[in-house]
């Protein structure tokens, strides 16, 4: 009889601890509390540039634990940014779609920026204080119109394993990294530096450049507006950045030639840093997000891995300045079907939990105010205030952007001179 | 086998079944999922089919456009007026572009404008190189889909090569024409069978595993990706998979984003380039027979059911049969106890018979010696003759095998017996002994009289037996109206001044052997069975016993029976007129009298003192009107009954017919008692019959003295034959009658008993005594045949049973035989001489 009432009891300890078990997965999802009929039906469209984002996928899946019967789909734009406008005016007309921060200020994209939705619209319910403020682009009306899902900076990949192999200190300012690279190279690698230098798009000169340009021009904001208006009297402000440049080249710190191998900016990049021999692989934080994917595609990495973070690369005695830019904005279209329904994705997503999530999955810095949950972007956490510079506050515009990543490669290539490149400023091409 | 093994057993059992019932399901389940696989793949292949026959529909109007423009030598604005003219599809555009520049016309305007017919494909990475693009009619050639540069749809291209002409100077150059549709013209042909894949989705890939057409379920941007993020894979694996995919049809199971389990159906689109049409399917969707998980769940509830059932049935049972055991156990000890007990109760009067027998050898000279061991061996017998009756009775008893036979019977012959059978006790122990008899219209009742008899014996032996010399039993016995029709509510209530009883033992005294243990009670011989059988008999006569007692008291015993009344009467019965006076002491016999003497018909004067009737004998003397008959009753405070009558006799009146009452036994007092005068007796209770009987006879006839029980000279002459097969017991009964001047002749058996009363002469004998068991001719035999014989004296000769079967089915027996009496062994003298005279007296 006693077996029998063991058993009994167990049965209930089972599905009480089920029970339980249930409660649980109820708690975890406590934070967004749907506001609309959760037995809605609708299809949501989302388009972009991406051509996989299975981060976003990810989120589907997660809102339709609450509306279980809206289908969310994703889909790539052929030749987005001239094809964006007609595509909001079609038939398949998306509820949500990617922006950039260089539409701005592009009349070709007025028709688009006609169709955003104001985000800050209190009634919608948003969580826009999760992001950080120096990525929320507002405009004259105070409106937003763009919400970043991911941000992206400019820095550096560094093979900490290596350091720690090697017994060198990861570098924090411009003299430790002279003198760490002159360490590895006499230790016998050609270049302790590397990254994409066969294009301007995407090089590892821009890469050092630009967020010395920006810091330059935070110092000096009265003449973003210059620069921006591509005046060549703004070239003089490209000089410090441009001069690190060409130093960190002439040391040695940057093999050229060891980095012309590199045949893109992106998988390549990784893959040559997966190698397991570059000390400091300089990349943007977009080429960060492919090597989550690729730890498994690297041979090289699979046989050897190792721990490696992505940090500003120590351009100053004070340090690395972190450009902290969006990078994937998403926009709602204002006349979109399921409007409601559209917003209550936007409530869901813009949440620190859901952007660090994806960010977790794409690998790309989070625009949350949070940084610190993911390792790799962890360095990036650690930069003080004064050395963040967040080009969305300051005003930068894709004209002056194009202008400093022109000299950076021309210069650092050795086509252009410093002086050459700082007189063309607004001509460069 | 021990529990545990039992249990162990069961749970096998249970596990096989269900085990049984499991593998059966998920065998039938996995049929059953194997053939809605199979449904499932060829619903893909028939879309896939449905999507070809739409994709080389669609080419065909491609190549026929094609055609018709490369045979005209067209420009590309006529071959776009006139395949503006050729449209029929509100969705469908064609695109014109050059190979070179990868721009080109459309048919319709850009949207939101009427004019802007430019488009450019220069950013179409599938238009960078057309060598995909066959020859016109050779196959399907179609693109990716793609988001269409004039409206921002996703379209697909249906595609030829053309050549076109410069308007300027007519040469031709190479274009590419492309039809292009919405994607959702696509989707719109695919028509699932919903009530059987409600969930069921199409994708469209190329043979890179880029989706074409993409639905909800499918996630990245290539098939190959999607699997690649949710399931388990290496570039082999992939390129396994992409190998099947590409050269058949078939299935398989992967991980959805959600990690649900889905069946994959694939299938080639022919005539394209390695266009896969992918079925998805949530796998639980296949398993159609879930019920039958209910059906498990039920029969292992159930069996679970019955094996607790089972368990707490088989425990009860345990637990019954352990009670059983210890009942048994107890029964066995019972038994045992019974045995010892009997065993002692037996050997102890066995002892006496023994041993006074050798004494009463050894003192074979010594008159008085002998004399004084042969009434201790008639006690001794006695006593072991009512144990032995006492055990067979509760035998009886406790199997359920009493049975009653019902008599007609007086109940005055039962009460004159009953005052017999208690006057020597009564006597011995000098008890003030009182028998009332109230109210008793009824005298013949239908009853089992041996059984009633046994009820107020034992009763009544009790009191007597329990009451210290000295004390007083009184018995009252009286007649009511019954509740139960024909029948009359006997009270026999006897009450003693005895040692009484504790509540503790009245609580068990009903039971077998149960005998008051005082010290008082340890002298009393006792079976511890008398009133476990008068309760039992009592029950059987739906009556009812109630007992009031109080230890040191005594006891009061009532017993209330219901008994069938008689058709038999002697209502009829009347005195001749006359005066009587009746003398005694108890008011409630003197009124008691004065009703019964009433209603024979007499007149009654009552005394309740002998000095009393002298006065009033004398006072009627002086009047000159005598009484006819004085009754006295012996037992008298100052003057006695003795005393009365010789007062009486000297006094007044040496004529008067005197009867004395007594209730006891009047051997003691007669000598005395005919010295003083005294005509007759008569015993308490005063029944109207006894009342009748006596005063006819002392009034019928002469006065006379009351005769003496020692004369048997009525019995001289009578010849008795004895079917006896013992020859003691023959010698007995033999000797018996001869000591009271009877003959007898020997039968040894039934048989010879018959024979020879077929021999014998008319009236040779008076009657028979016959034993029933007997070898060759039982007796009941014997006296069926007897009964059957032609001789009218021999078939109706007196037959009385003398055997030992002595239950009261066993007097039935005799009597429904034939017989006319019963007797058993071992007998009582005085019944049988009694039995013998009744016989004379009906005889003569």
């Amino acid at each position: 009889m006693k077996k029998i009432f063991s058993i009994i009891l167990s049965v209930f300890m089972i599905l009480g601890l089920a029970s339980c078990g249930s409660e649980d997965k109820q708690d975890s999802q406590k934070g967004f509390e749907p506001r609309l009929d959760k037995s809605t039906a609708c299809k949501i469209s989302i388009v972009g540039t991406y051509s996989n984002f299975e981060a976003l996928e990810a989120e589907f899946d997660r809102f339709n634990q609450y509306y279980p019967n809206v289908e969310l789909s994703y889909t790539k734009i052929d030749d987005y940014n001239s094809s964006i406008a007609t595509v909001l005016s079609g038939n398949s007309a998306p509820n949500i779609f990617f922006s950039f921060s260089w539409m701005t200020g592009n009349s070709a994209y007025d028709s688009v920026f006609a169709k955003m939705e104001d985000l800050a619209d209190s009634s919608l319910g948003l969580d826009l204080d999760c992001i950080r403020q120096g990525l929320l682009n507002r405009d004259s009306q105070g409106r937003v119109l763009t919400v970043p899902i991911f941000s992206t900076s400019y820095g550096m990949l560094i093979n900490n394993d290596l350091f720690e192999k090697e017994g060198l200190k990861v570098p924090g300012t411009l003299q430790e990294l002279y003198d760490v690279c002159a360490a590895f190279k006499e230790k016998g690698y050609a270049s302790p530096l590397m990254g994409y230098s066969t294009d301007s798009s995407g090089c590892l000169m821009n890469t050092i450049a630009y967020p010395l340009f920006a810091a330059n021009l935070a110092e000096h904001p009265e003449t973003v507006t210059l620069a921006n208006k591509c005046d060549p009297a703004a070239g003089e402000y490209m000089r410090p950045a441009l001069e690190t440049l060409s130093q960190l080249i002439s040391k040695g710190c940057i093999n050229l030639e060891e980095c012309n191998k590199i045949g893109d900016n992106y998988t390549e990049v990784i893959l040559r840093f997966f190698e397991g021999d570059v000390p400091m692989m300089i990349c943007t934080g977009d080429t960060v997000s492919g090597t989550g994917k690729r730890e498994s595609q690297s041979e090289a990495f699979t046989a050897h891995p190792f721990n490696y973070t992505f940090a500003p690369v120590p351009t100053t005695e004070k340090g690395g300045y972190f450009l902290d830019s969006p990078s994937v904005q998403f926009s709602v279209n204002n006349s979109c079907k399921d409007l409601d329904m559209t917003n209550e994705f936007m409530r869901f997503l813009i949440s620190k939990a859901e952007l660090n999530q994806m960010a977790s999955v794409k690998r790309l810095i989070t625009p949350s105010n949070d940084l610190s949950f993911d390792k790799v972007y962890a360095p990036i956490g650690g930069v003080s205030s004064d050395l963040t510079i967040s080009p969305t506050a300051l005003g930068i515009e894709d004209t002056l952007a194009v202008q400093i990543r022109l000299a950076s490669y021309k210069v650092g290539t050795g086509a252009m001179t410093i002086d050459e490149a700082v007189a063309k400023y607004g001509t460069l091409k | 086998m021990k529990r545990p093994g039992i249990i162990l057993i069961n749970v096998l059992i249970m596990v096989a079944i269900i085990a049984f019932v499991s593998v059966y399901i998920v065998s039938n389940d996995g049929r059953t999922k194997q053939r809605q696989t199979e449904h499932f793949e060829n619903t893909t292949v028939t879309m896939e089919r449905i999507t070809e026959n739409y994709l080389e529909g669609e080419q065909h109007i491609c190549d026929v456009w094609a055609h018709y423009i490369n045979s005209r030598e067209m420009t590309m604005d006529e071959a776009a007026a006139f395949i503006r003219i050729s449209h029929v599809l509100p969705d469908a555009s064609a695109h014109l572009i050059w190979l070179d520049s990868r721009k080109g016309v459309s048919t319709r305007p850009h949207l939101g404008t009427d004019s802007d017919f430019a488009v450019s494909y220069a950013k179409m990475d599938f238009m960078s190189d057309t060598s995909w693009i066959s020859e016109i009619g050779k196959s399907t050639n179609i693109s990716r889909a793609y988001t269409n540069p004039m409206n921002g749809e996703q379209s697909l291209a249906f595609c030829n090569k053309i050549k076109l002409y410069d308007p300027d100077d007519r040469t031709a150059k190479e274009a590419v024409l492309l039809r292009v549709l919405p994607v959702s013209e696509l989707e719109q042909k695919w028509i699932i069978p919903r009530e059987r894949f409600e969930n069921a989705e199409l994708t469209l890939i190329d043979s890179e595993g880029n989706y074409i057409i993409k639905s909800k379920s499918f996630k990245n941007s290539n098939f190959l990706e999607f699997y690649k993020s949710y399931n388990s894979s290496n570039p082999s694996t992939i390129d396994s998979l992409h190998d099947d995919m590409t050269s058949g049809t078939g299935s398989f199971t992967i991980y959805n984003s959600k990690e649900e389990k889905m069946l994959l159906a694939y299938t080639p689109v022919l005539e394209t380039s390695g266009w896969i049409l992918l079925g998805l399917i949530p796998e639980s969707d296949m398993n159609v027979n879930t019920e039958n998980w209910l059906l498990i769940g039920v029969i292992s509830a159930g069996l679970l059911l019955l094996f607790v059932i089972d368990l707490l049935f088989i425990r009860s049972f345990n637990k019954k049969l352990r009670i059983a055991a210890a009942e048994a156990d107890s029964a066995n000890k019972a038994k045992t106890d019974f045995l010892s007990a009997m065993s002692h109760d037996i050997r102890t009067p066995m002892n006496a018979i023994i041993g006074l027998t050798s004494i009463a050898q050894k003192n074979i000279g010594d008159d008085e010696a002998t004399r004084e061991s042969l009434r201790k061996i008639g006690l001794a017998g006695n006593h072991l003759l009512t144990l032995i009756n006492d055990i067979l009775d509760i035998s009886k008893v406790e199997s359920g095998k009493l049975n009653l036979s019902p008599v007609t019977f007086s109940i005055v012959e039962t009460v004159e017996n009953l005052v017999n059978l208690s006057q020597p006790m009564v006597k011995e122990k000098n008890i003030d002994f009182n028998f009332r008899v109230g109210h008793m219209e009824k005298e013949y009742l239908y009853a089992d009289q041996l059984r009633l008899n046994q009820i107020y014996i034992n009763i009544l032996s009790n009191a007597v037996k329990y009451t210290e010399p000295g004390g007083s039993v009184s018995v009252d016995m009286y007649e009511e109206e019954s509740p139960v029709p024909g029948c009359v509510r006997l009270t026999y209530r006897v009450s003693d001044t005895g040692i009484g009883m504790t509540e503790e033992f009245m609580e068990r005294m009903f039971q077998p052997f149960s005998r008051q243990t005082d010290s008082r009670v340890n002298s009393i011989q006792g079976t511890g069975l008398g009133l476990a059988i008068t309760r039992k008999m009592v029950d059987l006569m739906n009556g009812t016993i109630d007992c009031k007692s109080e230890d040191g008291k005594g006891t009061t015993f009532t017993v209330v029976i219901d008994i069938p009344v008689s058709d038999k009467s002697r209502d009829d019965i009347r005195l001749d007129p006359a005066d009587i006076l009746v003398v005694d002491d108890d008011e409630v016999l003197l009124r008691t009298a004065e009703d019964t003497l009433g209603s024979l018909g007499v007149s009654t004067d009552t005394a309740g003192s002998g000095a009393e009737a002298i006065d009033k004998i004398l006072g009627r003397r002086q009047e000159g009107r005598n009484y006819d008959l004085v009754i006295i009753d012996w037992k008298m405070p100052e003057m006695n009954g003795v005393e009365t009558v010789r007062r009486i006799r000297s006094d007044i009146d040496e004529k008067i017919p005197i009867l004395l009452i007594s209730a006891y036994d009047v051997s003691e007092i007669e000598d005395e008692a005919k010295k003083a005068g005294a005509n007759g007796f008569v015993s308490k209770p005063l029944f109207r019959s006894t009342l009748y009987d006596k005063i006819n006879q002392l009034l019928g006839k002469e006065v006379s003295s009351a005769e003496t029980e020692d004369d048997h000279s009525d019995l001289d002459g009578i010849h008795i034959l004895v079917a006896e097969d013992n020859d003691i017991n023959w010698e007995i009964i033999h000797a018996t009658l001869a000591m009271y001047g009877m003959t007898s002749d020997r039968a040894e058996n039934g048989r010879i008993c018959v024979d020879m009363m077929k021999n014998a002469a008319k009236g040779k004998y008076t009657l028979i005594f016959m034993d029933v068991q007997m070898p060759e001719m039982n007796g009941l035999d014997a006296t069926r045949a007897i009964r059957r014989m032609e001789d009218p004296w021999a078939s109706s000769i007196p037959i009385i049973a003398m055997t030992a079967d002595a239950f009261s089915e066993n007097v039935t027996e005799c009597l429904n035989a034939g017989m006319n009496g019963h007797i058993a062994k071992p007998f009582d003298v005085k019944l049988v001489i009694k039995e013998i005279r009744k016989i004379k007296e009906r005889r003569s």
